[in-house]
């Protein structure tokens, strides 16, 4: 037994003496560039609160490894989709430093966020009207990050060929091929929409795309304001050109119990199945990951592809937000280093969808974001999601109408409930 | 013999039994009185507690002051257009719905439940079939929804993947969309609510089937009586007080039925319930006046069945 202990004893003596002399000899940690930390300290933490996991949140690291070796920051994220923690977390004071969120917690926490021109970031550093949204009673409140666009059309190349049908340049066509698909006895849409208490919302996007063909940006933006009150003529149109193909098995798969019980993400799988089930499904740029994940083999350009909404003006599109409850260095470092051309540089390299920073043009490596982003910076101008801009239970209550109208439904009546909402939301 | 007076160390003050309660007290206070106060209050504020809710009230609309919120949560599910119009959208709002689960849901799990225990009662694997008539109370409600789910599904293709509707295509029927038809969805969820509880009816009932004593069902036999008067005029009565509590309790569970609804189609399709809106207000919405008002709603009806309750198991404890 004392044996054990004396040997014990001098591996233990052997490994001090060791790592004595090892201390000296180790690489000296970089001086922190001044500048780029805004004088926060090596250790200094970040608390993080975000909806990404897994890869995504490999990529955010990944963005954000050069500021946190220069500086020595600790991030410390939590990742969740549930909003209640959020709010939860205010509610209680004690935010977060930052959240990654939606444009909505913008307006909500108004009162609580940090300007972020005071945290050391730029406007001349995105692209025209990308931060547009996140200025609220002139003080802007949060980065926008990682952007999507909503105005596109998934389909499979090699069907449309294999059928003959060409990819059309303006609404006119869109609707042509479309009639011309049901007269060849194809189903052209794949339009489900069930999504749990959020049912509804693949629907409003196809509407306010609709809305961007027929009215225009101005239309959209007006009712957000309340300008246009969401019973007006022109919704109601673009509810009938909706309605008619999410409601006949003609048009779509399974008709009106289709769309509303078909999950959407099974939706977009159906347009790239064997056999197709149908030819084109309208779905945010979140689709081009959904279609490779069931289908790996599947290579974009040949087997899935998407084209803007042909007569679009501007597109729909949608960030999450940085926004910052601290301005703490470490948080000010964090906010300048994602506003700056290294931020963006990095986070377009990173492949995790598109930056409106202006520095992410040309960085892009994976073909469908190049396409993506092509798109994005040839906009016109971009419309931020009616129903989540409007705050106040607006979201859902355009929601339920859609819903209602698919379900059978009186129209005039559906849009009147939502008009009531959307008057009460906006106090007019 | 004088009585001896109690030593000192051993009486009591008039405090002392409040010492003995203080730490169930003060968790009560905590997590049970303090809340139901501020959901009180807040049901009389505004969207985020910051203002009356009568500063929410528009011109020229119906206004109920400060009890605005009150306003939106008893009428804005309501069409009152006209008495048709009215009592239509009654049937599909959450109230309307609520009312429907209580009648099916706690009438299928007690009848069903009182059948089951006097099925099952004195057979050879009494122990073996009750446990697996209970086995569904022992799954989660969001994994029973889940599972529900995939049962009601409802596929686009020819093939079904729905267990109910590969059977009705099987035998050459049209797939059903269980969950989006406002006639039948509602039911369709009651059905998952008593496959769920009707273990735990069956278990309570069954037990005081057992407590009905041997001698009385014995005569009866010998003077005659069928069977099913037997039932009726005997075991019935004597269980009475059992299935009350049972139905009570249900009535209950049902009123805070949340979990099935939101899992298998969030309220959607005319399916709403009380507590699922309650949800929809809170954290969909983030309207915390409008969400607290659903809630104290809720409250207030769940009080006269608490009180049921509760007055027939004081009534039980003085028989003992």
């Amino acid at each position: 037994m004392l044996k054990i202990w004396k040997i014990t004893a001098v591996l233990m003596l052997a490994a001090m003496v060791l790592a004595a002399c090892a201390s000296p000899a180790a690489t000296p940690v970089a001086e922190p560039q001044a500048d780029m930390c805004m004088g926060a300290a090596s250790g200094d933490e970040i608390t993080m609160l975000y909806q990404w996991a897994g890869q995504e949140e490999e990529r955010l690291n990944q963005i954000l490894k050069p500021l946190v070796d220069a500086c020595g920051l600790v991030l410390k994220p939590e990742s969740t989709r549930d909003q209640a923690l959020l709010d939860t977390r205010v509610q209680a004071g004690t935010p977060p430093d930052v959240a990654f969120w939606n444009v909505t917690q913008l307006t909500q926490y108004q009162d609580k966020l940090k300007d972020m021109a005071s945290l050391g970031a730029s406007q001349d550093a995105y692209i025209t009207g990308a931060i547009d949204p996140g200025v609220i009673g002139g003080k802007w409140l949060g980065l926008p990050v990682k952007s999507d666009i909503k105005t596109i059309i998934w389909y499979s190349p090699v069907n449309f060929q294999a059928a003959g049908y060409a990819v059309p340049t303006t609404w006119d066509e869109l609707v042509a091929l479309v009639d011309k698909m049901v007269a060849d006895g194809n189903v052209p849409w794949s339009m489900g929409m069930e999504s749990g208490d959020a049912t509804g919302w693949t629907g409003s996007d196809f509407l306010q795309d609709i809305f961007l063909v027929k009215q225009g940006p101005e239309f959209v933006m007006n009712i957000i304001n309340g300008t246009v009150p969401y019973n007006d003529p022109g919704v109601k149109g673009a509810y009938e050109i909706y309605g008619k193909w999410a409601m006949d098995q003609k048009f779509t798969v399974g008709g009106a119990e289709g769309t509303l019980s078909t999950n959407f993400n099974d939706a977009i799988l159906k347009v790239f199945s064997d056999p197709p089930e149908a030819f084109m499904v309208k779905q945010s740029g979140f689709a081009g990951g959904t279609i490779t994940t069931q289908y790996p083999t599947l290579v974009f350009g040949t087997d899935f592809d998407f084209f803007v909404i042909p007569g679009a003006q501007g597109l729909q599109g949608g960030s999450d937000w940085m926004m910052a409850f601290s301005d703490k260095p470490a948080v000010k470092a964090l906010v300048s280093y994602l506003a700056s051309p290294e931020g963006g540089v990095a986070w377009a390299k990173a492949s995790f969808d598109l930056s409106p920073n202006k520095a992410a043009a040309g960085n892009y490596t994976d073909a469908a974001l190049i396409k993506k982003a092509a798109a994005f910076y040839a906009a016109k101008g971009f419309t931020p999601d009616i129903g989540d801009t409007i705050p106040g239970g607006f979201g859902s209550a355009e929601w339920k109408a859609i819903v209602d109208y698919l379900n059978g439904g009186d129209l005039d009546a559906a849009l009147a409930t939502a008009a009531a909402v959307q008057k009460e939301a906006l106090g007019k | 013999m004088a009585a001896r007076p109690v030593p000192r160390i051993m009486q009591q003050g008039k405090l002392a039994p409040f010492y003995y309660l203080a730490p169930a007290l003060i968790i009560m206070f905590f997590f049970i009185v303090y809340p139901m106060f501020n959901t009180v209050q807040l049901s009389f504020l505004n969207n985020n507690g910051t203002a009356s809710a009568s500063a929410t009230c528009v011109d020229g609309r119906p206004c109920w002051g400060v009890f605005e919120n009150y306003r939106y949560a008893l009428t804005a599910e309501f069409n009152s257009g006209s008495v048709k119009a009215f009592w239509n959208s009654f049937w599909l709002s959450s109230y309307g719905n609520t009312i429907k689960w209580i009648i099916f849901m706690v009438a299928g799990t007690v009848i069903l439940g009182l059948l089951f225990a006097k099925l099952v009662d004195g057979i050879k694997n009494e122990a073996l079939a009750k446990s697996i008539l209970f086995m569904p109370m022992a799954i989660s409600f969001v994994g029973a929804g889940v599972i529900w789910k995939f049962m009601y599904s409802y596929g686009t293709q020819q093939v079904q993947t729905g267990l109910l509707n590969a059977i009705i295509s099987a035998i050459g029927g049209r797939p059903i969309s269980f969950m989006t038809q406002p006639v039948l969805n509602t039911y369709a969820l009651v059905v998952v609510g008593i496959w769920i509880w009707t273990g735990f009816c069956m278990t309570i009932l069954s037990s005081s089937l057992k407590s009905v004593p041997d001698e009385i069902i014995e005569a009866a036999r010998v003077d005659g009586a069928t069977e099913w008067n037997v039932f009726w005029k005997i075991i019935m009565p004597i269980i009475m007080p059992t299935v009350i509590v049972v139905v009570t309790t249900m009535v209950i569970n049902v009123l805070k039925q949340f979990d099935i609804v939101y899992v298998m189609t969030g309220g959607n399709y005319n399916t709403d319930v009380i507590a699922n809106r309650m949800y929809t207000e809170m954290y969909i919405n983030f309207n915390t006046g409008r969400g607290t008002a659903v809630a104290i709603i809720l409250v207030i009806a769940i009080i006269p069945f608490i009180y049921l309750n509760i007055r027939r198991f004081i009534a039980q404890e003085e028989m003992r």
